[in-house]
């Protein structure tokens, strides 16, 4: 078997795309499709000017998905507020933004407050990630790559589903991998068919993707696209 | 005053027909109101909030509701910054349209920043299946600018309302009168459902509803908050109130018709002077 330069490959469909009235249905759906995971973006309209979904929600897709990975992503101004919200409603990884604590990747304050918060994302239960924006350098993650599960590397800006990827902000994977063999690399924003190869090619091996899967009448197939992408990559 | 034609009323479904809300003075039923002019009764109105509902399964909730007779649905909005509480935004509002035919109401328990950023989105996902205005409802509390907001709901298409949290008085309200559809009278601290009733709220619906009489405007008091077919919503009708938001008020019958047929039942009772004491 050939040797892997990253943990498996999970495709997680962002219910963003989704029809919010069918939730359940639509989540099934993917997973029917060969989703791993569920990509849920939380949203509170002051860390990005959208509102989307809480914990309520995620609750009832729990009950309605008992088995389903819900891989949540918070874009919230106070990612400590919602921890145990979360954990109590099924939440099975809780993703937050080093924005929300960092500003300074020199303030050991603002260190110290970070890994609290990671220890109380594990202590709830569920995985912990960490999300950095375009304009956050991949440096300020590297340090705290032994205690998490997962970064996530926006290629848009955070707070709307369907913008284009950037193109120049993929290579940041790259830093994170050579860093760590065994941290998850989650690719979210802009993320198709025509922009899986750049994404595969830096080391990622979670794949965000919302209106290229919703928007295909063949799901099925750009997930397995996607996926065939990352694997190749894993094992060359 | 406002220009003919401008005002974008809300009424009831159509197999419940419209009635003007005519205003008269001196009109009283009980001892108690005999001292405060309540004018005529305006329509019941049963609206059930989609908090208790199976979120990931909406659309079905809503024609569930629609079918069992309810007046508008209520869509509580809430961004973990006003209220403690995170729960959806103007896409989930939009998205449940297209799954039955009766009118939204949406309450924005948000901050002044996110009304102001998203009004817009809003009053657009409220909307009827036709462009109806939909009830927007923006709390007293969040709005420095409350009525250049109210302003904004209407000229949006939407049909404006303001709510009140319990600490608020009535005199917060009072020079906006003119300029909304409904007055949100909130008989809980919002956040979360299943809360009980706080009953000292009475006194502010006959407030209100005294002053909307004695100005002459066509608006209706909604109260919201652990709202049961009980001597709960036979007071607040009593008082004044003619529009009810029941959450758990109404899931918790073995069905919704049930439920909203026993909510309705009770206030027509306090209306037609039949009211239920607290406990």
């Amino acid at each position: 078997m050939a040797a892997r330069d990253r943990p498996e490959c999970k495709i997680a469909p962002s219910i963003l795309s989704a029809d919010f009235a069918r939730l359940a249905e639509e989540s099934k759906r993917m997973i029917s499709c060969g989703a791993d995971w569920l990509h849920v973006d939380v949203m509170d309209g002051h860390f990005v000017p959208n509102l989307t979904i809480g914990a309520p929600v995620v609750k009832s897709l729990r009950k309605n998905l008992p088995d389903a990975f819900l891989d949540c992503h918070l874009m919230v101004s106070n990612p400590k507020q919602w921890i145990l919200d979360f954990a109590k409603a099924g939440a099975s990884l809780y993703n937050f933004h080093l924005e929300c604590v960092m500003d300074d990747n020199t303030n050991e304050e603002q260190a110290t407050e970070l890994r609290s918060l990671i220890n109380e994302v594990k202590a709830s239960g569920m995985k912990v990630g960490i999300s950095i924006k375009p304009k956050t350098p991949a440096e300020w993650i590297v340090p705290f790559l032994g205690e998490i599960d997962m970064v996530n590397v926006l290629t848009v800006e955070p707070g709307f589903g369907g913008q284009k990827f950037m193109s120049d902000i993929v290579g940041k994977c790259k830093i994170i991998r050579e860093a760590s063999k065994e941290v998850h690399i989650q690719v979210d924003g802009g993320v198709a068919p025509s922009t899986i190869d750049a994404c595969a090619a830096v080391g990622a091996n979670v794949i965000v993707a919302g209106s290229a899967i919703f928007g295909s009448d063949k799901p099925q197939e750009v997930i397995a696209t996607l996926k065939k992408s990352v694997e190749a990559a894993a094992t060359a | 005053m406002q220009a003919a034609g401008q005002r974008l009323t809300m009424r009831t479904t159509a197999s419940r027909g419209a009635k003007a809300g005519r205003l008269a003075s001196g009109s009283s039923r009980t001892a108690r109101s005999a001292v405060v002019a309540k004018g005529t009764d305006r329509d019941i109105q049963i609206i059930p909030s989609v908090l208790p509902a199976d979120w990931a399964n909406m659309g079905q909730c809503v024609a569930d509701l629609e079918a069992a007779g309810v007046d508008r649905i209520q869509f509580d909005v809430m961004d973990g910054n006003f209220v403690p509480n995170l729960t959806f935004g103007p896409e989930m509002i939009a998205a449940c349209r297209k799954y039955c035919k009766t009118p939204f109401e949406t309450q924005l328990m948000v901050s002044q920043y996110a009304s102001e950023t998203m009004l817009k989105d809003y009053v657009d996902a409220t909307k009827g299946p036709n462009g109806e205005p939909g009830v927007v409802i923006v709390h007293v509390e969040a709005c420095d600018h409350l009525q250049r907001c109210l302003k904004q709901i209407r000229e949006l298409g939407g049909s404006p309302s303001v709510a009140l949290n319990p600490h608020t008085p009535a005199e917060m309200v009072k020079n906006v009168l003119c300029d909304v559809d409904h007055v949100l009278v909130m008989t809980v601290n919002p956040g979360f459902g299943g809360q009980a009733y706080i009953p000292t709220m009475l006194d502010k619906i006959r407030e209100l509803r005294a002053a909307i009489v004695a100005g002459g405007y066509d608006v209706d008091i909604e109260v919201d908050g652990g709202i049961k077919a009980d001597w709960t919503i036979s007071q607040c009708c009593d008082a004044g109130a003619n529009c009810f938001i029941a959450g758990s008020g109404m899931f918790a019958y073995p069905t919704l018709k049930e439920g909203c047929d026993a909510l309705r039942a009770i206030a027509k009772d306090a209306q037609a002077g039949k009211v239920l004491p607290p406990p």
